[in-house]
């Protein structure tokens, strides 16, 4: 039984090592989930693409433009503006669905790896219920995170402030290291905390839903205490968030003066990102599988409600 | 444990992000070394007819960013009327006060710098000599039309008029603030630029006989005209200090007390600049010209700067032979580039004076592949050719210098760095600085002002950057690719052999280039360089149908038949027909490509001399029209030609791939928000 097992006893390797086994565990669930996120983001591209070919479809401009002349980027984008600023549009759209569509598949994963079903049925109903059950308290609790986020914001402006005039005199790689240093790690870390925090709050309402109800904002201040109070939570989290972004840029740095032309680049550059991208959500996985088992070790919330009797079966 | 890590890690990162760069207190530099060549390359004869002729003596607080000064000033009338008053421009004072016309038209605010509110600058006449009568309380000031107060321009009437062919000698006494520098001259820290700084003689222009004098006061385009002479110039400064001048560094001599005496010599100039820096080294190389003469070549710079010194040192010696090349050999022996610090940069970066010119742009993010930098460098070295020796009136005229020079620039770095990549090549991204630049900025077309504008009189900065300098490289390479790159060449080398070290005007430079082109341009160059509005081309429509025989009711009477498809069908071709037209005031020859699909193309012309807004084409071809291209060979760069080309069938490939690429960065930022 994880839960019942202490938290000062979990080490790293056991986090990540239940990460590993989730993933394998439970990969279909894994794949579901990317299924749906690519599918939100073919609807984007698609949207994005009608909205492009309205403007561009007739101007073989644009071609060159898409293939790396970055003059022809630029009166592409002056030209038809507004047809960018439908494309930026969408993306939003994209981003807010998908926020809105996380809170139900961040429960459904979390029930899913808290309850441990077997087999697809058992799985899709576990992940569907524990969706369904959690939606809303996912809701309330994004409100409870803005202060959070407001600080990080806070905690950006502010670095930034002093590290934005360094990064302008930048003249080498030496010289933005401090600035660099500056501006990301206070915000990182800050917005890492809060993150985690979220994370941690889910998996508690996740687990005590049925048996607790615990209150939203309760939780979220008692998870606040549970992560300082827990750093391995912290550095777990984090250890999820540099091999998310060691996957980004190194894709990044290894695309980086490779355009891919024609319709053959289109399909390859899909399918490579595809790829990197159900990366970076495995690692998630993994992280949420991670959180499940410490934060399944944390102190009961105080009882709500009583729990109902199982009734007794006939022997 | 973890807390402590924490703290020592904030700690660090706080120490990291503060720390700046220090480069020791200043120490002695040494002896600078003479230069040891003469003024002018080879030596020789007078470029110029040296009307203007100055012997200075300066000395720079170095504490107080404060000038003493002595100059005498031995000037010529080369005209042939008397001239009755003396105009002198006294630029400094342009940063005297809010008031001045200047500060009123920059509103303190120059190319994202800005000027300090307790740093202003001045330059006070203490006394004005002429054969030994002091005439500095008879001094006026005009001052401008906007600007009342302005005092960057002094006139002294003469008693004694100067007669055509007379020389006078004028002895001035000067101190001299310089301002915290937001636009060319001025200090920063301990740098100092010092341009502009000196009591300077206007120009006699017009014709013979009829000569008036050009001394503008000092506004926010307008920026300098003055006749060619020789300088003498002694810099007292402390030992600590390095210097660059324009010219070259004749005479040395250490005092005591920590002063240094550096005495410079040019000849053939229209300007003397210098600047003084406790910190700055340099990197020299040689510029090869094609006579195999070479010029010596300098950058000097803060030892942080390496990295872009190097890539300033091969863009001024590409530019100086590449100009060379193109138009007149570089006719002074060395020439100095200066990278000011990154915190006087974008004040005192990217200006040009004789042999001496200052650049900018150095940034960990401009990498190499983008040349931004180099292009600051290739544009100001370029004004030693386009204004520092065709001198053309720069505040009437200013398209003759900047315009012109960027046109140049466009063939320099396409020269140097590739003619599709000559400022972008990088990330997969490639671009060519003229597009660039033309894309970058206000459409010239938009501007409610024509090029032929003097400099003071457009309503902003962005029209006259998008006019003064887009526009003059577009009209400029559009008529290059009209009558082709080695005739136009041709004659603009013909054009700067004619009128280097005099006054060019624009209608000079038409002349010339009608005369070498042998042709009567006027059909160009008065709607592009005179008229607003631009050009405005696009493909209006584009349609085919298959070819048949005639359909339909046919004859009368008993003869009367009515046609179909099955009597007349299709005959495999198609009836294209291209609709064209040109809204704008500019009307030049246009080519058109019409490809089809079998892959064949059909070239036509729209000859459109006489000014018609459109013109349809009627094509059968045996394939069905794929694209039309007008200008295929792109010549007409006065036009956005994003509707240049226009395909008959819409394609919606690059759309999906940008779509695929824009919808990829949406879900990496939904995977940060959700699992």
């Amino acid at each position: 039984m994880g839960i019942t097992k202490s938290s000062m006893r979990l080490t790293l390797g056991d986090l990540v090592g239940s990460g590993t086994r989730a993933i394998k565990r439970y990969t279909g669930t894994l794949l579901a989930v990317f299924v749906v996120q690519t599918l939100v983001v073919l609807g984007t591209m698609v949207a994005m693409a009608v909205v492009l070919a309205q403007a561009f479809g007739h101007l073989p401009m644009w071609d060159d433009a898409v293939d790396g002349d970055f003059v022809s980027l630029v009166i592409c984008i002056k030209w038809a503006n507004a047809n960018f600023l439908a494309c930026a549009s969408i993306g939003f759209g994209a981003l807010i669905l998908w926020s809105l569509a996380s809170w139900f598949l961040a429960g459904g994963i979390y029930g899913v790896l808290a309850q441990r079903p077997e087999g697809r049925a058992e799985t899709a109903r576990a992940f569907g219920a524990s969706g369904a059950a959690t939606y809303l308290t996912y809701a309330r609790l994004a409100l409870c995170g803005i202060p959070g986020w407001l600080a990080s914001m806070l905690v950006l402006a502010l670095c930034m402030s002093v590290a934005g005039p360094k990064l302008a005199h930048a003249l080498s790689a030496m010289d933005l290291i401090g600035p660099v240093a500056l501006l990301v790690i206070p915000v990182a870390l800050v917005g890492h905390f809060f993150a985690t925090v979220i994370d941690y709050a889910r998996v508690e309402l996740t687990l005590r839903h049925d048996t607790h109800e615990p209150g939203v904002v309760a939780t979220y201040l008692r998870t606040v205490a549970f992560v300082v109070k827990h750093p391995l939570s912290l550095i777990h989290a984090g250890l999820g968030w540099i091999a998310f972004f060691v996957i980004t840029f190194g894709y990044g740095y290894l695309a980086h003066d490779r355009p891919m032309y024609g319709a053959t680049g289109a399909i390859t550059l899909f399918v490579i990102r595809s790829g990197v991208s159900l990366a970076r959500m495995a690692i998630r996985f993994g992280v949420l599988a991670g959180e499940v088992d410490l934060g399944g070790s944390r102190a009961l919330p105080p009882r709500r409600v009583e729990v109902k009797a199982q009734p007794k079966t006939a022997a | 444990m973890l807390r402590r890590a924490f703290l020592v890690g904030f700690v660090m990162m706080v120490s990291l992000a503060a720390c700046s760069r220090e480069h020791g207190p200043p120490r002695d530099r040494g002896t600078p070394h003479l230069d040891k060549v003469p003024a002018l390359r080879g030596g020789g004869a007078a470029r110029s007819p040296r009307i203007a002729n100055y012997k200075l003596d300066a000395k720079l607080d170095t504490q107080a960013h404060s000038i003493t000064a002595t100059e005498t000033l031995t000037w010529t009338n080369t005209g042939q009327s008397q001239v009755d008053k003396l105009p002198f421009h006294l630029y400094m004072n342009a940063f005297k006060n809010d008031q001045s016309l200047f500060m009123r038209t920059t509103r303190g605010e120059m190319r994202g710098a800005h000027a300090a509110d307790n740093a202003w600058g001045w330059i006070q006449i203490d006394s004005l000599q002429i054969g030994g009568v002091e005439m500095a309380n008879q001094l006026t000031y005009p001052g401008a039309p906007n600007a009342p107060t302005d005092q960057t321009v002094a006139e002294l009437p003469l008693q004694q008029p100067v007669q055509p062919g007379q020389t006078i000698e004028i002895n001035f006494k000067f101190t001299e603030q310089l301002p915290e520098v937001f636009a060319r001259s001025g200090y920063k820290g301990e740098f100092n630029m010092v341009g502009q700084w000196f009591p300077k003689i206007g120009v006699r222009v017009g014709a013979p006989g009829a000569e008036r004098w050009e001394c503008q006061p000092h506004s926010a385009f307008t920026e300098f005209f003055a006749d060619f002479g020789v300088y003498d110039v002694t810099l007292k400064v402390p030992f600590t200090y390095v210097v660059a001048a324009t010219g070259v560094l004749v005479a040395v001599n250490d005092e005591p007390g920590g002063t240094r005496t550096l005495t410079y010599h040019a000849e053939d100039v229209s300007d003397f600049v210098w600047m003084a820096d406790p910190y700055m080294i340099t990197k020299s190389g040689k510029a090869t010209l094609e006579d195999g003469s070479s010029v010596i070549v300098r950058v000097v710079y803060r030892p942080e700067h390496e990295a872009f010194a190097a890539r300033h040192l091969q863009a001024a010696i590409g530019a100086i032979e590449k100009f060379s090349a193109d138009f007149v050999p570089y006719p002074w022996s060395i020439m100095t580039v200066v990278d000011p610090p990154l915190d006087a940069a974008s004040g005192a970066g990217g200006m040009e004076y004789p042999t001496f010119v200052t650049t900018e742009g150095d940034s960990v993010f401009i990498r190499p592949g983008m040349h931004f930098p180099e292009f600051v460098t290739v544009h100001e070295v370029g004004h030693n050719w386009f204004q520092g020796m065709l001198a053309s009136n720069e505040p009437v005229e200013a398209w003759m210098d900047e315009g012109v020079n960027e046109w140049a620039d466009s063939h320099v770095m396409a020269d140097l760095y590739g003619a599709r990549t000559s400022v972008i090549d990088w990330g997969g991204f490639t671009a060519e600085y003229e597009a660039l630049s033309s894309e970058l900025t206000e459409d010239p077309a938009n501007s409610p002002t024509p090029i032929a504008t003097a400099a003071f009189a457009f309503p902003d900065s962005d029209s006259y950057g998008a006019t003064t300098y887009r526009g003059t490289n577009r009209a400029m390479t559009t008529l290059e690719r009209l009558v082709g790159t080695t005739k136009f060449m041709a004659a603009m080398k013909s054009y700067a052999k004619q009128w280097a070290f005099k006054h060019p005007t624009g209608r000079d430079m038409f002349a010339s280039l009608e005369k070498d082109l042998g042709q009567n341009l006027d059909w160009y160059f008065s709607p592009v360089f005179e008229q607003v509005g631009g050009l405005r081309l696009k493909v209006r429509s584009a349609h085919c149908i298959p070819a048949h025989g005639m359909r339909g009711v046919t004859g009368d009477g008993s003869t009367r038949k009515t046609l179909t498809d099955v009597d007349e069908p299709d005959t495999g071709a198609w009836q294209c027909e291209v609709v064209v037209q040109n809204t704008g005031v500019i009307h030049v020859p246009i080519e058109i490509e019409l490809d089809f699909a079998d892959g064949s193309a059909q070239r036509v012309v729209w000859d459109d001399h006489g000014g018609a807004a459109w013109k349809r084409f009627d094509v059968e071809h045996s394939s069905k029209l794929a694209v039309v291209k007008l200008d295929p060979d792109n010549k007409i760069a006065l036009d956005v030609p994003i509707q240049h080309q226009y395909r008959l069938d819409g394609d919606g490939g690059a759309s999906l791939r940008a779509g695929a690429r824009i919808a990829s960065w949406a879900q990496t930022l939904m995977q940060l928000v959700g699992p």
